[in-house]
């Protein structure tokens, strides 16, 4: 049975999830991948995520970039991706969504921080007509890679890595 | 504008959004004989994909891919330089309205190599690679493109094997070395494409071969045989296991060296690869 999600996504919801469920999202997610995420790292250490727009409370990050061709996952076990996943749980991020395996470090710092990771296949058309808004929220610089805001109608997920079990280790 | 370029460019944006009726066949059956409900779940995301993408003329993937481009040349036709400047406009034209990924490098070449010289946000401006030409016995000029995506070019691997005289050995170096690059590619189901030739050129020509004429209905035994021995590996879609690792080995064998080393060209496809289409011109 698929489980649907709204964001901002509760404690409680994400305590119910386990490895392997199929989830749909809805609501407002957040987009980024190896050039941004270390800085909304830094922006959420020093305290400044305010100033930028950015609320992480119950947040979901999408690890893709944003191009006129789409979005799709790339790999969450890139280097500059994985390293974040522990500070953003720890500011609120209660869902990494991507792809690929993590390690068992990177599994145990989602649980103390009950978040998750789940994996997105990268059916880009799909989800091009799952996404009904999409807005530059930080770091136009970066172009495609800049930190974008997407409003999400029933994207398709599966719980990789929860409770500190992973879907990689059954 | 010519009617070469407007044939080129919707080719490519055929390529770039259109599953071929074997490859949707081949996905169903998968689908049909999958007994992991995830890896079905996720070969079902594939295949709803392509449908949408198909229906809108929109990208399969957010990794559009670097256009290769084929070119078949039957032997009372000929292609004027003029053709091949109306080829690669059509390219550029395709690209826009793909639309493809921005993913022209710009600069010098230390710039290209570090990046440091930023992307061109003008999908058009992505080259495509060296083309390659194919004399046929058909009265043709057709032209085929492929878009080829980055992990599938990471996880690719051209190398000699030492065949001691022996198909299996060459079969299962084939299959070690596809296990290792599927089990790693974040976007499987794969096809695996597999050139083999003298020389790493020439294997590689192999394998851009088997990927322009493969077909998911019509399996040699040694494209059998590998596909067979990849999937007991259970690794199954996004790799969360499954019977349905590979769908499908597209192979070229090409002609060979009187030694005992072959050089094979092996490049995990991922879901959507071969992404190709044809067009006469």
């Amino acid at each position: 049975m698929i489980k649907e999600l709204t964001t901002p996504l509760s404690e409680e919801a994400i305590s119910q999830l386990k490895v392997g469920d199929v989830v749909t999202l809805t609501g407002y997610i957040y987009t980024g991948r190896d050039a941004v995420l270390p800085k909304i790292v830094k922006a959420a250490e020093e305290g400044t995520l305010g100033e930028l727009g950015i609320d992480l409370h119950g947040a979901v990050i999408f690890h893709t970039a944003v191009s006129p061709a789409g979005v799709g996952p790339t790999s969450s076990n890139k280097l500059e991706i994985e390293c974040t996943f522990g500070p953003l749980s720890r500011h609120g991020v209660k869902m990494h969504l991507g792809k690929g395996a993590i390690s068992k470090e990177t599994v145990a710092a989602l649980q103390e921080n009950n978040a998750v990771f789940a994996i997105i296949p990268p059916v880009t058309a799909l989800l091009g007509s799952q996404t009904v808004e999409q807005e530059i929220v930080a770091f136009p610089e970066l172009g495609m890679e800049a930190f974008n805001r997407l409003k999400v109608v029933k994207y398709q997920a599966i719980i990789a890595a929860a409770k500190g079990e992973s879907i990689y280790n059954k | 504008m010519s009617i070469i370029i407007e044939k080129v460019a919707d080719c490519l944006v055929r390529a770039g959004s259109t599953f071929r009726e074997d490859q949707k066949e081949a996905y169903r059956r998968a689908i049909a004989n999958e007994t992991n409900e995830q890896s079905c779940w996720v070969m079902q995301q594939v295949l709803d994909n392509a449908l949408v993408a198909e229906q809108r003329r929109s990208p399969l993937c957010d990794d559009t891919g670097i256009p290769h481009l084929f070119l078949e040349v039957g032997k009372n036709r000929s292609v004027t330089g003029a053709m091949m400047q109306e080829i690669m406009e059509g390219v550029e034209l395709g690209l826009r309205q793909l639309p493809g990924r921005p993913m022209a490098i710009m600069g010098d070449d230390y710039a290209r190599i570090d990046q440091s010289g930023g992307l061109n946000p003008d999908p058009g401006a992505l080259k495509p690679s060296p083309i390659l030409i194919k004399p046929v016995d058909e009265d043709v000029i057709r032209l085929t493109v492929l878009m080829l995506g980055g992990g599938p070019a990471i996880r690719g691997i051209t190398q000699r094997v030492f065949h001691k005289h022996n198909v299996d050995v060459v079969v299962d170096e084939i299959v070690n070395r596809a296990k290792e690059g599927v089990s790693k590619l974040g976007c499987s189901p794969c096809v695996l494409a597999v050139g083999i030739g003298r020389s790493q050129f020439e294997a590689t020509s192999m394998m851009m071969e088997a990927m322009v004429y493969g077909n998911f209905d019509k399996q040699s035994d040694f494209e059998k045989k590998i596909t067979e021995k990849v999937n007991e590996a259970n690794i199954g879609p996004l790799g969360l296991g499954g019977k349905h690792s590979v769908l499908a080995t597209f192979a070229k064998i090409g002609p060979q060296r009187a030694s005992g080393v072959r050089i094979v060209a092996l490049r995990p496809c991922c879901c959507f690869e071969p992404r190709r289409a044809s067009v006469e011109l």
